[in-house]
């Protein structure tokens, strides 16, 4: 009976997080689907995200009541928000940011919903602490949230890899940062397209014209920002991956376990 | 009260048991001190109190452990939090908000009290310890000592009726420490509190106690008592207290001026001569560091001013000052971490005020505050290497052999562990080691003993003068009297950024009111600062008494 | 200070009145309301600024978006210059209506940008994190640990690097970040350790407990399917369907928030008090938003296509927007 719950809640776990992404991705795209929106669309786009986003986050946090988990994700998110601002204060080479190696890295170790409940708070955070609190937020927070809730997707790759400890994981991560570095930017320009582009950019027929119409947007403003961060996530990771798993595995046991009363 | 009843534990993966059968009472209301070294399982009695261990630790427990008639395995230290407050070690790791009044009502939020009743319970907790004009302040402005008393002030926000302290004191200054144990002391009788503390520094604390629990490190049983009962057991004591120990004082004195009664005793009975401390002839070589009217500068206010130091081969030179007198600024700026305003530095005769950081350390070793900061590698013996590599010397070219230097630091066994797991004075040791494998001609030591406890302190005073009889120039920054008297050739005393004093340890410290080493209380007008000091003094003049 | 809530609405109202609208006056408006307000509530020295001042945030971002509109439509009547077909992508008129389309939505932004500026400035941090509704505890929890944190993790930063430098580490390569950021790393997970011992003694739930439940969970995918099929419906042309879907769903969320909060045993400390500021400041922000939406009705709308006119303007409308000026009037 207890097996049959568990599996259920596993079920309704799996069909909130298909929903939000394809809420998000609904979101994204829209611009590109739909042809003559109105003023306010933009708004009401990250309105709807926002929410998809409140969504997650409820499913997400819900087995985290934990001063553990807690206080672990919290010096975390400091120290992820405290790069963000070095980010921000000393600008990198166009998108580098140093953000995304933690988020990965942890998010594949210690599990999707660390990962995501990371991503997302520095974002959250270090928007408050920097000021930086604008309508954009939303897509950044879901983003980023969606970064580290992906990176456990690795483990069956690793595992039928056997590479376990091995530079090889090491470089798995490293070329899952550089397609996150661009699926990021390519997002989050999708979100700003809404905004910048109105109505009388024409709108052409095919779903195939606004794809390339895209295309050439994407290529002229964000390309060389979004490789700038997928290579950085790329250097970041082969410098400082290995020691870190190491360090994380190691703490991994301190950190997650549950004491059961021993018998009279 | 509180209950232990053969209560053995083990930690996860751990050899050997961390409690062993322990057994004891705590009768409601006692103020009682946990002691013991590094290791023989204070801070994991503690934690049996309030369901930390085991819930928190994992591990397997086996025995009865009852406080307040409540059970903290079964309770958790959720449960256990109205009954047993706790304060940690660390100042800077125990607070989640970001105000002194906020903190103090995180309990209470926890707890879901009404709004009107936290009110209430909040300024009473913050009168309980005089915190009431500090209450906005944010806390990351406050010090150390201000700290730990907002942690008791939460602690104790709940109103349980035991407070469990590991270590309070150990990360704060001699000043803050002594007022924060005065607090806790009229606290506990003002509320009837029952106080488990654990300490390492009891010369502070002793006066207080009316209960010691001694945990042995080599598995023998615990012993629980009165003071005058236990301490007699305990391998290492406070100066006081070991002389009362060795001349048969009894009733054991627990504060000075119990010991004073003693000690006037026996200087009215025999005229003790002053013993002479042979001379050392002083071979004026040249000294390896020295400084002219060096002038460092943070922004407008000037933290040192005019200072003329020189430091020779073979000779332990303590600093003492006040907090603020500038004396890590001079640390600092000797490795060539600050630059100074004005003056000379010159190592062997060649100015520093130039070099980089990285050179002038191949000369000038120096192990900050917290040696933790240094540690990142996977071995201890990684650490060595490290360094060897950041220097360009190949580790076979390296002045001394990397294996060599941890067996003489005591940690040939655990060449292959993990540092960070290590204990406090092993972790300390490590750092020496990467500082010293360049076998530099200067040491210079940040507070090194803050925190350890008698044994790993006496290792260290070995370790220093091992290095002293090599020639080694060694300079001590700290606030402890009792190891300068053990250990310093020389003190200098800074304030406000000016040297005020130098000279021998006798004639500095007796000269001072505040740094006084136990013994110089007890016999004010003898030349004598230690355990040693007073034995042979009192021995010479015995025997020259009877001749 | 004001308390967050009317904050919260004063930001709502000005983002819907300025979204609903493209007419250049009305939006220049309300950009000038917005910047007084930043300008009359920051103080000097204020840790929590916003990075680009919004004058600044205009001047980049409002020629960029017109730049970025004249590439991608080629719509207008009136062509200012053309670019030769023969480029590859940006072959083609120019038009001033594409450039002035593209600049208003830039000032748009810029206007949003401003609002959200007033907000960060007006609200301190904690009190923006006290904000997050009490379902979402745990988290509220972290960014306040993250909050305390951050300044500490660049001090411990600042103390690793100057024990790395005593050993001999130089910063060359990127390879030599490492023993910055190992110690930092390593640090913070043994800190963290400690933290959650300090908060487990004080009453924080120290085994997971759950306070989601399967029923809250049910209800959150209820509301998802609402506001994903609404999202499609809108996208198919049924807008009237879709957003009373989405409406809905956004409601039925609100609830699994509500559930959630409800299961959450804690109490708050600080509260601030709701006066006439507050009144003030609420019904102002609120006529603004219903004047705005009702006198402007007519002229709300600007299309600079297919050939540039002058906007229109209701002078009850512009006056309306005044409303939003009420923070800064009673800010002490």
């Amino acid at each position: 009976m207890l097996r049959f719950l568990w599996a259920v809640r596993r079920l309704l776990r799996v069909l909130i997080y298909a929903l939000t992404t394809a809420i998000g991705l609904l979101a994204f795209l829209y611009p590109v689907i739909v042809s003559g929106q109105a003023a306010s669309t933009p708004l009401l786009l990250a309105f709807v995200v926002g929410l998809s986003f409140v969504a997650l986050l409820l499913e997400v946090q819900g087995d985290a009541v934990n001063a553990k988990f807690i206080a672990l994700l919290g010096i975390l998110t400091a120290m992820n928000a405290a790069l963000r601002f070095a980010e921000v204060a000393i600008p990198g080479p166009g998108g580098f940011s140093p953000i995304f190696f933690l988020i990965i890295v942890t998010g594949y170790v210690y599990g999707g919903r660390f990962g995501f409940l990371l991503g997302a708070l520095t974002m959250l955070v270090s928007a408050l602490i920097t000021g930086g609190v604008g309508p954009w937020l939303p897509y950044q927070i879901l983003t980023a949230g969606w970064v580290g809730l992906s990176s456990p997707l690795l483990h069956p790759l690793t595992r039928w890899l056997r590479a376990e400890g091995c530079w090889t994981e090491v470089a798995l991560l490293a070329s899952f940062g550089l397609g996150w570095g661009l699926l990021y930017g390519a997002l989050l320009n999708l979100s700003s397209w809404a905004f910048i582009v109105g109505p009388g950019a024409p709108m052409p027929a095919t779903f195939r014209e606004t794809v390339r119409l895209y295309g050439a947007f994407y290529v002229t403003t964000s390309l060389v920002w979004d490789l700038a961060r997928g290579l950085g996530n790329v250097a970041l990771t082969l410098a400082f991956g290995a020691p870190t798993l190491r360090a994380l595995r190691r703490f991994h046991k301190r950190f997650s376990f549950t004491y059961r009363l021993q018998g009279p | 009260m509180i209950r232990l009843e053969h209560v053995t534990y083990t930690y996860p993966d751990a050899a050997r048991p961390a409690l062993r059968d322990v057994s004891l009472s705590i009768p409601a209301g006692a103020f009682a001190l946990v002691v013991g070294t590094s290791g023989a399982g204070k801070s994991t009695l503690l934690r049996c109190l309030n369901g930390l261990v085991p819930h928190f630790s994992g591990g397997t427990l086996t025995g009865r452990v009852a406080v307040d008639g409540l059970d903290p395995v079964a309770l958790a230290p959720r449960g256990m939090s109205r009954a047993v407050g706790f304060v940690f070690q660390d100042p800077e790791a125990q607070f989640v908000m970001d105000r002194v009044e906020d903190e103090i009502a995180f309990a209470l939020e926890n707890a879901a009290i009404p709004p009107q009743e936290m009110h209430v319970r909040v300024a009473e907790a913050l009168a309980q310890l005089h915190l009431t004009p500090l209450r906005q302040r944010k806390l990351e402005t406050l010090s150390g000592g201000e700290k730990q008393r907002v942690a008791i002030a939460s602690a104790l926000a709940l109103r349980p009726r035991v407070l469990a302290l590991d270590e309070p004191t150990s990360q704060l200054d001699p000043q803050s420490a002594v007022e924060l144990l005065d607090a806790l002391v009229r606290l506990s009788k003002a509320l009837g509190l029952t106080v488990v503390l654990a300490e390492h520094r009891l010369e502070r604390i002793l006066p207080f106690v009316d209960r010691i629990i001694y945990l042995p490190d080599d598995g023998a049983p615990v012993l629980t008592g009165p003071p005058r009962d236990v301490l007699p057991h305990v391998p290492l004591l406070p100066p006081l207290q070991a002389l009362a120990r060795t001349l048969g004082w009894s009733p054991l004195p627990l504060t000075l001026e119990e010991g004073r009664c003693f000690s006037t005793d026996l200087t009215n009975q025999a005229d003790l001569l002053i013993p002479l401390k042979p001379v050392q002839s002083v071979e004026k070589k040249a000294p390896v560091l020295e400084t002219h009217g060096l002038e460092v500068a943070y922004g407008s206010t000037t933290a040192l001013r005019g200072v003329d130091v020189a430091l020779y081969p073979r000779e332990i030179v303590a600093l003492l000052g006040r907090n603020g007198a500038g004396k890590t600024t001079l640390l600092k700026c000797l490795v060539g971490l600050l630059r100074p305003r004005r003056g000379e530095m010159l190592v062997e005769g060649r100015s520093i005020a130039k070099t980089d950081v990285a050179d002038v350390c191949r000369q000038v070793g120096y192990l900050p505050q917290d040696p933790n900061a240094l540690l990142f590698a996977d071995t201890v013996l990684d650490e060595l290497h490290i360094t060897l590599h950041n220097h360009g010397i190949p580790v076979g070219d390296a002045p001394i052999a990397p294996e060599i230097l941890l067996e003489r630091l005591g940690l040939r066994d655990k060449i292959q562990q993990y540092p960070r797991d290590l204990s406090v004075g092993e972790r300390q040791r490590v750092a020496l080691g990467a500082i010293m494998v360049t076998q530099p001609r200067v040491l210079l030591l940040d507070e090194p003993t803050r925190g350890l406890d008698y044994r790993a302190k006496a290792q260290l005073l070995d370790l220093l003068r091992n290095w002293r009889a090599e020639g080694l120039a060694i300079l001590l920054v700290t606030h402890d009297v009792e190891l300068i008297a053990e250990t310093a050739d020389r003190v200098v005393v800074l304030d406000q950024g000016e040297i005020v004093a130098q000279g021998r340890p006798a004639e500095v410290l007796r000269a001072s009111l505040t740094f006084t080493p136990q013994i110089a209380h007890l016999f004010p007008d003898r030349d004598w600062l230690t355990v040693e000091d007073a034995l042979a003094g009192i021995r010479n003049a015995t025997a020259s008494t009877r001749a | 200070m004001l308390h967050a809530a009317a904050w919260f609405v004063w930001l709502t109202a000005a983002l819907i009145a300025v979204s609903t609208t493209r007419n250049p006056l009305y939006l220049t408006l309300a950009l000038a309301v917005f910047m007084t307000t930043v300008y009359v509530i920051r103080r000097p020295g204020e840790t929590y600024a916003a990075p680009l001042a919004p004058g600044r945030f205009a001047l980049y971002v409002i020629p960029l978006a017109a730049f970025i509109n004249a590439l991608l439509s080629r719509v207008g009547e009136t062509i200012l210059f053309a670019i030769p077909q023969t480029w590859p992508l940006i072959g083609g008129p120019i038009t001033a209506e594409a450039l002035v389309y593209g600049a208003l939505n830039g000032l748009l932004l810029t206007a949003l940008f401003t609002a959200f500026a007033a907000l960060n400035l007006a609200v301190p941090i904690r009190d923006l994190i006290r904000f997050i509704p009490r379902a979402f505890y745990p988290v509220a929890i972290v960014a306040s640990i993250a909050v305390t944190f951050a300044p500490a993790t660049l001090r411990q930063m600042q103390q690793i690097r100057e024990a790395q430098a005593i050993r001999g580490h130089r910063m060359r390569r990127l390879r030599d970040w490492l023993p910055l950021f190992m110690p930092l790393l390593t640090g913070g997970l043994e800190r963290a350790l400690q933290l959650a011992e300090a908060m487990a003694s004080r009453g924080f739930a120290s085994e997971t407990a759950q306070i989601h439940t399967g029923r809250t969970q049910a209800v959150s995918i209820v509301g998802l399917l609402g506001i994903l099929s609404g999202g499609l419906l809108t996208a198919w042309q049924q807008a009237s369907w879709g957003v009373a879907l989405i409406v809905g769903g956004s409601l039925t969320i609100a609830t699994a928030l509500w559930l959630t909060g409800r299961s959450v045993p804690h109490t708050t400390y600080r509260r601030t008090p709701w006066g006439y500021r507050e009144w003030l400041v609420t019904g102002g922000a609120l006529v603004a938003i219903a004047g705005f939406l009702s006198w402007g009705e007519a002229t709300r709308a600007y299309n600079p296509y297919p050939i540039l006119t002058w906007p229109a303007f209701d002078a009850l409308a512009g006056t309306a927007l005044l409303g939003f000026l009420l923070p800064a009037l009673v800010v002490e």
